[in-house]
């Protein structure tokens, strides 16, 4: 395993995110087992692994959610055990499952959240940015998943944060629906937010991340850039079992089906 | 100003709950469907002695005397014949027939009032007998020229108590308070536990106890508005008595909502899903609505079980309510069922500050 350095100074941006060794225990489970690791401002970074390797309780520490049994996290200097509100004010957190009042339609909810954090909101371009503009006065219950996962995207908006938390936020999408998403984190990144996501989908980490670290059993098992994660898979001399093609099949389903989102 | 947190989350939540049907058709229609019909039903009417006069004295003694009967509101009384009337009593129309006989109430004759009643009606016929009594009684003084005043003064007093809906709208008043409590928070909160809302809101900087207010203050808003709604039907389609201060009444209202309200949270607390919670409720609940002296009074209660029903929070609310509503009593004279309240208002705080759970 080796010593995982810190690489965000690579990038050459002050870190946002500083995560030292975190420890979190539920029972007989060390769910986080020693965590360190550091995002740079306007980074894009994926947590990788299977379930149940600590991902989310990691994630869910830094943004002041659970607390941790020992190990410090801070973003943009404030440690989160200490005024977990004021990085709460900072961050935008859309969660793997994400629920909102019920009788509250879906502009409604964005001021409501807004309300929260001091901010007077207009909800249009906030749901114009999901594609959700024509949904305005729906419930969130009416939505279909797809849309329950944008609109949660636009409810992490609201306070136009700093540093966006995005737990599997394209688990269940479809493919079209997938690459509006992977648009719209590049979006943010161009305006400088800084990304931390986890995903099931490594073409998805590989796209869009900076930089990945990959989790097992609560540690971090390796940390580096996509590129020389694969360079250096390849370098110890391995190969691929089927042979490499230029198109993957979701490239055929794109094709096939059109880029366009489907459901408005 | 509506962006403060506070007061924005208090305004959606108002918004939210005028939305939803089921609590709107819970907390006003219900009530208001259970007073009406037991108003109508008027168990009052239906508990009325039923007397048959027959005054074969007709002077002004037995005039003044009949008047006198008419005017206690636990007695409907019919005129007739000696013949009609005891067919009456022997077909169940009456419960009680007097004669007055001739000379009734002339000054120096004695006179005997004959009372025919039904040996299968004890009851009815002793309440009508206790009345008859001090009404002979009162005639006995004028005639003599004793002071009469004090048992005229009492008997009025009396009659005032005896109507079921004034005994009514005070029971369907705080059941109403409990159950809004007890299940608007239980389900909404499990619900929310549930599907996840809470957990999303604790991404966010939400104090959680801004939270709690705007709940609890969106609720204790409804039990006003329920209180009034309730209060003017009661009074002003089937005339029931608001004798003590209405204010005094909203107090007792809002303490017994608070206490419900944290009894709810408590619940909300325990429960995982909605199946949980709902039993749960209606065991705390239903014993209460017959014990609590709710459509009933407790009087007829075994006395080992009004002993424990008298420290009862619904048994409180009510009995504050109902001494203010019908006796006019203030805070002041009521001050057992209220200090009761804020006994309750602490234990059930300290419940639900051990068992709410946020997810």
């Amino acid at each position: 395993m080796g010593t995982i350095t810190n690489q965000a100074d690579d990038t050459g941006a002050a870190p946002i995110i500083v995560v030292q060794d975190l420890r979190k225990r539920y029972g007989d489970i060390q769910a986080v087992d020693g965590v360190t690791f550091s995002v740079g401002k306007g980074e894009v970074f994926a947590l990788l692994g299977p379930n149940g390797s600590g991902k989310t309780t990691t994630i869910e520490i830094v943004e002041g959610m659970r607390s941790a049994d020992s190990g410090t996290a801070t973003v943009a200097g404030i440690d989160v055990s200490k005024d977990a509100g004021a990085v709460k004010q900072i961050i935008g957190v859309q969660l793997q499952s994400s629920a909102f009042f019920e009788h509250l339609h879906l502009s409604e909810l964005l001021m409501m959240l807004g309300s929260i954090y001091g901010i007077r909101v207009d909800p249009e371009p906030l749901l114009e940015a999901v594609d959700l503009a024509e949904r305005r006065k729906a419930s969130f219950r009416t939505l279909s998943g797809g849309q329950k996962q944008r609109f949660a995207i636009a409810a992490s908006l609201v306070n136009d944060p700093a540093v966006i938390f995005l737990d599997e936020p394209t688990t269940g999408l479809d493919p079209q629906a997938r690459r509006r998403m992977w648009d719209l984190m590049r979006d943010w990144k161009t305006q400088g937010r800084t990304i931390v996501l986890t995903t099931h989908y490594m073409e998805e980490a590989e796209e869009l991340c900076d930089r990945v670290a990959v989790m097992d059993r609560g540690r971090i098992i390796t940390m580096d850039t996509p590129a020389n994660l694969i360079d250096e898979l390849i370098g110890r001399g391995f190969q691929r079992t089927q042979a490499v093609r230029s198109a993957t099949l979701e490239d055929v389903f794109l094709d096939l089906t059109g880029r366009s989102l489907r459901e408005m | 100003m509506l962006r403060r947190p506070i007061i924005y989350l208090t305004w959606s939540t108002m918004k939210m709950w005028s939305r939803d049907r089921g609590a709107l058709f819970w907390t006003f229609f219900l009530p208001l469907v259970i007073m009406v019909i037991f108003g109508l039903l008027n168990f009052g009417e239906l508990g009325k002695l039923d007397i048959g006069i027959v005054d074969e004295a007709q002077n002004e003694g037995s005039f003044q005397f009949v008047e006198g009967l008419a005017s206690v509101a636990a007695l409907r009384i019919e005129q007739g014949t000696s013949q009609s009337e005891r067919q009456a009593l022997s077909d169940g129309q009456r419960d009680l027939v007097i004669i007055l006989p001739d000379g009734f109430g002339v000054e120096g004759q004695t006179s005997q009032v004959q009372a025919l009643y039904h040996a299968s009606r004890a009851n009815e016929t002793q309440v009508g007998l206790n009345i008859l009594q001090s009404a002979i009684d009162q005639l006995n003084f004028s005639i003599t020229g004793a002071e009469r005043v004090v048992t005229l003064q009492s008997e009025e007093v009396d009659a005032r108590n005896l109507g079921y809906i004034d005994f009514l709208m005070p029971g369907v008043i705080g059941m109403s308070i409990m159950q809004l409590g007890l299940f608007s928070v239980a389900f909404s909160f499990v619900t929310m536990k549930r599907e996840g809302v809470l957990r999303r809101l604790l991404a966010t900087p939400l104090n959680p106890a801004t939270l709690l207010v705007a709940q609890v203050f969106t609720r204790l808003v409804v039990v006003v508005i329920q209180t009034v709604i309730l209060a003017a039907v009661a009074v002003f389609v089937f005339g029931a008595e608001f004798a003590g201060n209405f204010f005094a009444v909203l107090l007792a209202a809002g303490m017994g909502g608070a206490v419900f309200l944290a009894l709810g949270f408590a619940v909300s607390g325990w429960a995982r899903t909605e199946q949980q919670a709902a039993p749960l409720a209606n065991i705390v609940s239903l014993p209460m609505m017959f014990l609590s002296g709710v459509f009933f009074s407790r009087d007829v209660l075994p006395n080992a079980l009004r002993i424990v029903t008298d420290y009862l929070p619904l048994t409180y609310l009510v009995e504050a309510i109902r001494g203010m509503t019908v006796q006019g009593d203030s805070i002041v004279t009521q001050w057992p069922n209220f200090l009761g309240l804020a006994v309750w208002l602490v234990v059930a705080f300290v419940i639900a500050n051990r068992l709410f759970r946020w997810e």
